[in-house]
């Protein structure tokens, strides 16, 4: 590892954290800096808060709206980025993201036939993982058969994208023009906390995706080898795809299920940090989490104080995301098929 | 004999390679010849658990191949393929340590030890001063010397390679057969390799297996079976056998 990539590890610890507290001052309230760092501590110390011109006002804004908020943008970053690190490495292109292997199709598809007939009041997790799963294996299966499994992977993964949007765009034709305009909201993608009841399910999905798959990061480098090295190596192939398909899916399917549609963290994010600290997993799957905690939480301020009216924070990720990653794909020279 | 076949069958699209009985001697060099299509790669990747070998038909250690878990099975043996191409461009010493695989706990990072036992490796094979570089940047005899050092660093007995000097100048070429007749000499480890250079194959190995049509044509050591009828009847171009400075040349 050269000085720099140690220079640049050392600012991906520290950012996530500088992007929490400044991220907790940006809101429609304006709320001092002494007061927040006060009222994040009157819990312990309850007589911190008797100065408030609006106690009540401030512990509400801070714990039931900034905090849970910034929470769920952090994990949500934090899944997709792995998830998308793990996937590049097991299907060794780092092209490979959420989208191509359909799974983010799939959830979106699955949790808004779930909004639509089941209601809002039925956790819409269960519909989105069921079809994310539907829709990898419907890649997987049709490109295993192919001599060329990258190219056929990505075909595969944009026709089985395209036919869970056309099933989509057939949900919402159905759809009342209220549940219409809910879920429209929901798929551009939102950081909009939907309460603590139905995050019990997703957040610790995507908690344990992120851990799971970050004790797993060495293992990625032999999986990112041939799957002839890799077996030769002493490598169990079937049950570890199995293993990171699985949370990949998972994570995916809970973060979409709770977010709507984020695109590009999952591609745009374990790219920056190869680039900024090499190839070797044991540092990019636990930076990624961190870099992409901290993009998402900084997308969703700028999707939150950019106008006077909340913006789909979905569209921001998008647009910060493809214009860089056209750079990078310029800078990099590189074919990836 | 810490590697032993009996009665291989692999069948693949219309080609069958069929072993009755072959023994590879331990802590020796043992080269398999033959014409492009014989099943030479085929036998390397039955023999290294790369295709599925039926059970009772390939023996490790005394151990059967087919019921040996895959770490156990890596532990025992490892394969060097003839290339190596990635996405993912890692640092020389991080692809050295990947041999580790068998010895770290899926869910743990490799330990100093492991780290120790892949610079050693990495050291054994000339190219310590190189651990902190890209494997692009790498030339294509560096490249195999790596692949090599992975697989010492794998820590196993067996060492199964897969032509490792094709497309190597002769200066690189005979640098790797000396590096490959070290490992089965000095590190005593039983070595298997398939080779096209017949002069070569000849030079290094202590037995030679020639492999024609899925089928073992003749095997024993160098001096006893090599003959130019075999060698015709293998290839089936005319070749002559050449003696100088008491080594034999075979020439066409």
């Amino acid at each position: 590892m050269t000085r720099t990539q140690r220079v640049l590890r050392g600012l991906i610890v520290i950012f996530p954290f500088a992007a929490f507290f400044v991220s907790l001052f940006i809101g429609s309230w304006h709320i001092p800096v002494k007061d927040i760092v006060k009222t994040l501590l009157s819990p312990v110390f309850p007589s911190l808060a008797s100065g408030f011109p609006d106690p009540e006002g401030y512990v509400n804004t801070v714990f039931s709206v900034r905090l849970p908020r910034l929470i769920l943008a952090m994990t949500v970053g934090a899944s997709l980025s792995v998830s998308g690190a793990a996937l590049q490495a097991l299907f060794k292109n780092p092209l490979v993201n959420e989208f191509i292997l359909g799974i983010s199709s799939g959830a979106a598809f699955g949790a808004s036939l779930s909004l639509v007939f089941l209601g809002a009041a039925f956790p819409p997790q269960i519909a989105a993982f069921a079809f994310a799963v539907a829709a990898v294996l419907i890649v997987l299966s049709i490109s295993r058969k192919s001599d060329s499994p990258i190219i056929s992977l990505l075909l595969t993964g944009v026709i089985t994208s395209a036919f869970f949007s056309a099933l989509l765009s057939l949900v919402e034709y159905f759809a009342s023009p209220y549940a219409l305009q809910a879920l429209f909201n929901w798929l551009m993608g939102s950081m909009s906390w939907p309460g603590w009841h139905e995050l019990v399910v997703a957040l610790p999905l995507m908690g344990v995706g992120v851990a799971v798959l970050i004790l797993m990061r060495w293992r990625l480098n032999a999986l990112s080898m041939s799957d002839e090295e890799a077996r030769a190596m002493g490598v169990n192939l079937r049950r570890d795809k199995i293993l990171v398909i699985g949370l990949a899916t998972l994570m995916t399917a809970a973060a979409t299920s709770v977010a709507g549609i984020i695109g590009w963290v999952g591609l745009l994010i374990p790219h920056l940090v190869r680039m900024m600290v090499g190839v070797d997993n044991r540092r990019v799957v636990p930076l990624s989490a961190a870099l992409g905690a901290c993009y998402l939480v900084l997308a969703d301020d700028l999707a939150r104080s950019l106008a006077s009216f909340e913006l789909p924070v979905g569209i921001f990720t998008s647009l910060i995301g493809i214009p860089f990653f056209i750079v990078l794909l310029r800078k990099s020279k590189k074919v990836w098929l | 004999m810490s590697i032993r076949i009996r009665d291989l069958v692999h069948r693949y699209q219309g080609f069958e390679l069929r072993v009755p009985a072959l023994d590879f001697p331990s802590a020796a060099l043992t080269a398999i010849v033959g014409p492009n299509g014989a099943g030479k790669t085929t036998l390397l990747k039955c023999l290294s658990g790369i295709l599925p070998s039926p059970r009772g038909s390939v023996f490790v250690e005394g151990r059967d191949l087919a019921t040996l878990p895959e770490a156990a099975r890596a532990r025992k043996l490892a394969y060097v393929p003839q290339e190596h191409s990635s996405a993912f461009n890692y640092a020389i010493i991080d692809f050295v340590l990947m041999g580790r695989t068998a010895y770290v706990p899926l869910f743990a990072t490799p330990s100093d030890d492991d780290t120790a036992a892949a610079m050693e490796a990495l050291d054994y094979v000339g190219l310590a001063r190189y651990a902190g570089r890209a494997y692009t940047q790498l030339s294509s005899g560096e490249r195999r010397l790596v692949l090599i050092a992975r697989a010492l660093a794998q820590d196993a007995d067996s060492l199964v390679l897969d032509e490792p000097t094709t497309f190597l100048d002769p200066k690189h070429e005979t640098g790797l057969m000396d590096l490959v007749r070290k490992l089965a000499v000095e590190k005593k480890k039983t070595v298997l390799v398939t080779l096209h250079n017949l002069d070569a194959a000849v030079r290094y190995s202590d037995m030679l297996v020639f492999l024609k049509e899925g089928r073992v044509v003749s095997a024993g050591r160098p001096a006893e079976i090599l003959s130019a009828d075999l060698l015709e009847r293998v290839y089936d171009i005319p070749m002559s056998i050449l003696e100088h400075a008491g080594r034999k040349f075979i020439v066409r």
